[in-house]
Order: C-alpha cells, then structure tokens, then sequence
C-alpha cells in the first residue's frame, strides 16, 4: 500500500497525455454555459454601437507560452466586434505580443472582410508597461504618433476620432501576467474611467474577482473555459470549444488520481496503524 | 564623488517621486506627467539594452570558461544574434523602417519557432501539476480536507463536464471564487498594497537605499 501512494510519476504522466490525447481524436459534445463574468463582458460589447462610431481597443498582453489559452478568446470576442462592424484599436504592452496580435486581427479580419485603418489598426508595441497606458490615458498621440506600420494615426479612420483611452467605448485586455490587467486597473480604468474587460489565464483568474466585486472590472475571461463560453456565446464554437473535451477529461483524470492517492494514504496509516 | 554616486541620486528619487505623487492630485499638473511618462519610457527602453548587455556577458563568460551547461550559453547567444540579424535587416527595409509583421526571417524564426517553443514549454506545466496535485493533495489536517473539496469542487466547476454532472457545480464553484476567495484576495491586495506604499515613501525619502548598494537607514 506504501507504493501506491508513491506511484512513478511516469504513470501520472502518461495518463495526463492519453487523457488529453483521446478526446481530441474522439468528437463527444459536452454542453457549455455561459458564466455570468463571461455573459458581463458579451453583453457590453453587443450593447455597444457601430453607428455611433463605438471603438474597442484590445490589449493583447501575452506571449507564446500563453497563446493557446488566450488566442482563442481573443479571436472569439473580436469576432463577436467584427460581426457588430465595431472599430478595433490593437495594442500589446509585451514586445513578444507584437507577432501574436498582428496574426489574431489580419485571421479574423479576414474572416469578416475588415479592412486595415477603416474597420481595425494595430498600434503595436512601445516600451513603458504601464507608463504607456498612463500615455495612452492623457493623449493617444504621445503614446503613438504612428501605428505599428508607420502611419500616422490621423491618416487612418479608426484613430482619427480618438484622442484617449476615455474615447474608447470598452477595452479588454488579455494579459498572461505583468504588464497586465492589474495595471490597466490601477493606471488606466481608475484615471480615466473607461469600461475595462480582462481575460487572463485560469490560474489568474481568482486574483481578480475583488475587481470584479467592486466595479473595477466589468467581466472576466478566464482560461480556455472563459473562451469556450463566449465562444458559445456568439454561436461560432471553435478551438475553445473543442478544447473542453481534453480539458474535462484531464481535470477528471487529475481528480481521479487524488482521490486514490488519498484512498492509499489513508489505507497505508491504517495499515500502519494495526 | 559620493555626491554622484549617493547624493545626486537620493535627490532625483525624491524629486521624482515627490512630482508623480503631486501631478496625480493636481490635474492642472497633468502635462508634466505626461512629459514624465514620456521620459520614463526612454529610460526604460534604455535599461532593457542594459538586461540584455548583462545577461549576454553571464553566458559569454560561461562559454569562455566552459562551464557546466555551457552549449546552452552558445545557443542563446546564437539565438539572439539570429534574430537580432534579421531583426535589423527588417525584410530587407533596414533598422529606420516600420517593422514588417506580413513576412521575413524575425517572422519566421518567430512563428515557426519561438511560438511553438513556448507553447510547449508551457504545457508541460500540465504535466508536473497532476503529478504534484496527486503527491500533495493529501486531506491529512481538516484544513487540508477542505482545501482538497475547494480544489476538486472547482476542477470540476470549471469544465463543462461539471454541469454534466450537476447544475450545482458551477454554482458552487462561483460562489466559491466569489466569496471565500474574493474576500481573502482582498486582503492579501490590501496588505501588500499598503507594504508598496510604505516601502514608496521610504525610498523617496531616502531611508531605503538598497538601490544605490547601502543597507537602509535606521530610523
């Protein structure tokens, strides 16, 4: 009984791997509803008004390590802006993000026929983490007098409005880490007030309910669990979706094996015991 | 010297700090936060040149003596060149034009290995999480039990299989996230909050000198 609560890691491994392996080649339907943190930011943005000129800027603060989590809400809420024909401001505070963020707008834009500087621009990327969006909050121009392809932003549609973060109808940012959510709180949604959304990994996603509690943030998008409910949400499931079947088998895999390593342990002390 | 290497410094940490604490409460103040902001991110872009110069010369001095590990010196330093060279070459417009995202060598060497690489470096986290769940999360004190039916309860609350299972279990696990969770995140912000605010003020009063190479002052 002494092994058994002391199994080959291994074993554990390989059995995390057929677990995700499985459901990914076996097609299986498991229902996804829609959180009330992920329903918050959804319906914000649909409330949201293309004629008015309305603009959503995103922040997409993540690298490759966390790309698998975070692309898919990404596409999935640029998606839901692109179907509202709603202008997009992209922006990343990593210098890594910069690749991640251009491939997300062009696939999606594509997908919905936006135009670059009419319907969405990227900004890119400046140094500063959250002295930048402190730029941003005062004057857009003193951030980035140009978008990341060297135009200057009063030559393209979408910025040609804008003269600060508070002319942004809503901003999310999808961050993995710092610079990040916290930081657009602390330097950007206090100062200037403008409606802020996150999405963030499932492992930081506790740390900002008190934000959520308190107003501070108007929804949450957390992990790939965040991005199958909004891709739910706007009837266009894709990676996130599909990424529930390993996921859901993996977390029952994983509780399985506490459970028994629990079972041997008790077993082993009473056995010990007597 | 000890006025450039002690006083001059101290001075510029106070002034500094002194002006972004007032340009915050005086919004008539708030075109030299601005110009403070702008300058700061200079300085910052300058200080990621320094990160690098130190980190290269650690590996270099680790090829130079082939230390211990010192092939993985080598493929940093060739990584950062490869990507520096083609960094620069920008899909043959040169270092002054705007950087080219549709194509070239950085994108390349980018999407077809910095990405995968990270990604997979990542997942393995995956990996060694179970293997740790399954060694640790052992119900050994009530506390430790109830942590463990948090932990699963939550597992299972954030998958769909868990409204497979029971309605009650997302609800469960939100109002666990909701309650208990939101109410001890806030303290812990509250705490290291008022920590960064106190540390602030002593390092703008020149009590905390740890960055200048001293012990802090006793006051």
């Amino acid at each position: 009984m002494a092994n058994l609560t002391n199994i080959d890691r291994r074993w554990i491994f390989l059995a995390v791997f057929i677990s995700v392996l499985v459901p990914l080649l076996v097609g299986f339907h498991l229902p996804v509803k829609a959180s009330p943190n992920v329903r918050a930011i959804y319906t914000s943005i649909d409330a949201l008004d293309a004629k008015a000129g309305d603009t959503v800027l995103m922040s997409f603060d993540f690298g490759p390590s966390t790309l698998t989590e975070l692309q898919p809400m990404a596409k999935a809420v640029l998606r839901h802006c692109f179907r509202k024909k709603l202008k997009v401001v992209g922006v990343t505070l990593l210098p890594e993000g910069v690749g991640i963020a251009e491939t997300i707008l062009s696939d999606v834009a594509a997908e919905f026929g936006a135009t670059y500087g009419e319907d969405y621009i990227f900004l890119g990327y400046k140094a500063g983490n959250e002295v930048l969006i402190l730029n941003m909050g005062e004057e857009l121009r003193a951030a980035f007098s140009t978008d990341v392809r060297g135009t200057p932003l009063d030559d393209l549609t979408v910025t040609r409005p804008l003269r600060s973060l508070g002319d942004m109808a809503y901003v999310l940012d999808i961050s993995a880490g710092y610079p990040g959510v916290e930081e657009w709180i602390q330097y950007g949604q206090e100062r200037y007030r403008f409606k802020l959304g996150a999405g963030c990994t499932a492992v930081m996603a506790p740390d900002f309910f008190p934000f959520l509690q308190s107003g501070q943030l108007d929804g949450l998008l957390g992990g790939l669990a965040g991005a199958a409910e909004y891709e739910t949400l706007i009837g266009q499931p894709d990676a996130a979706v599909s990424g529930m079947r390993p996921q859901s088998v993996g977390h029952v895999v994983i509780i399985l094996f506490i459970l028994f390593g629990n079972v041997a342990y008790f077993a082993s002390r009473r056995g010990g015991g007597s | 010297m000890p006025f450039l290497q002690r006083t001059l410094p101290l001075i510029l940490a106070f002034v500094a700090g002194i002006v972004g604490i007032l340009t915050f409460y005086i919004p008539a103040a708030s075109g030299i936060e601005t110009e403070g902001a702008t300058w700061y991110r200079i300085i910052f872009a300058f200080s990621m040149i320094l990160g690098i110069h130190s980190l290269l010369s650690m590996h270099w001095r680790r090829i130079r003596r082939r230390q211990a590990g010192w092939g993985y010196s080598a493929v940093t330093w060739f990584g950062f060149l490869a990507m520096f060279i083609f960094g620069v070459w920008n899909n043959s417009h040169g270092p002054g034009a705007p950087i080219d995202l549709q194509g070239g060598g950085m994108v390349w060497l980018y999407d077809h290995i910095q990405v995968p690489a990270g990604a997979t470096m990542f997942s393995l986290l995956a990996f060694f999480i179970a293997s740790a769940a399954y060694r640790t999360f052992r119900a050994r004190t009530p506390e430790a039990a109830i942590l463990l039916v948090a932990a699963v309860v939550v597992m299972l609350g954030r998958v769909p299989i868990g409204v497979y299972l029971s309605e009650h279990v997302p609800t469960l696990s939100q109002w666990l996230m909701a309650t208990p969770n939101m109410a001890a995140r806030r303290g812990i912000l509250i705490g290291v909050t008022l920590g960064a605010i106190a540390t602030s003020l002593r390092i703008i009063f020149g009590i905390e000198r740890a960055y200048l190479g001293e012990e802090s002052e006793d006051v």
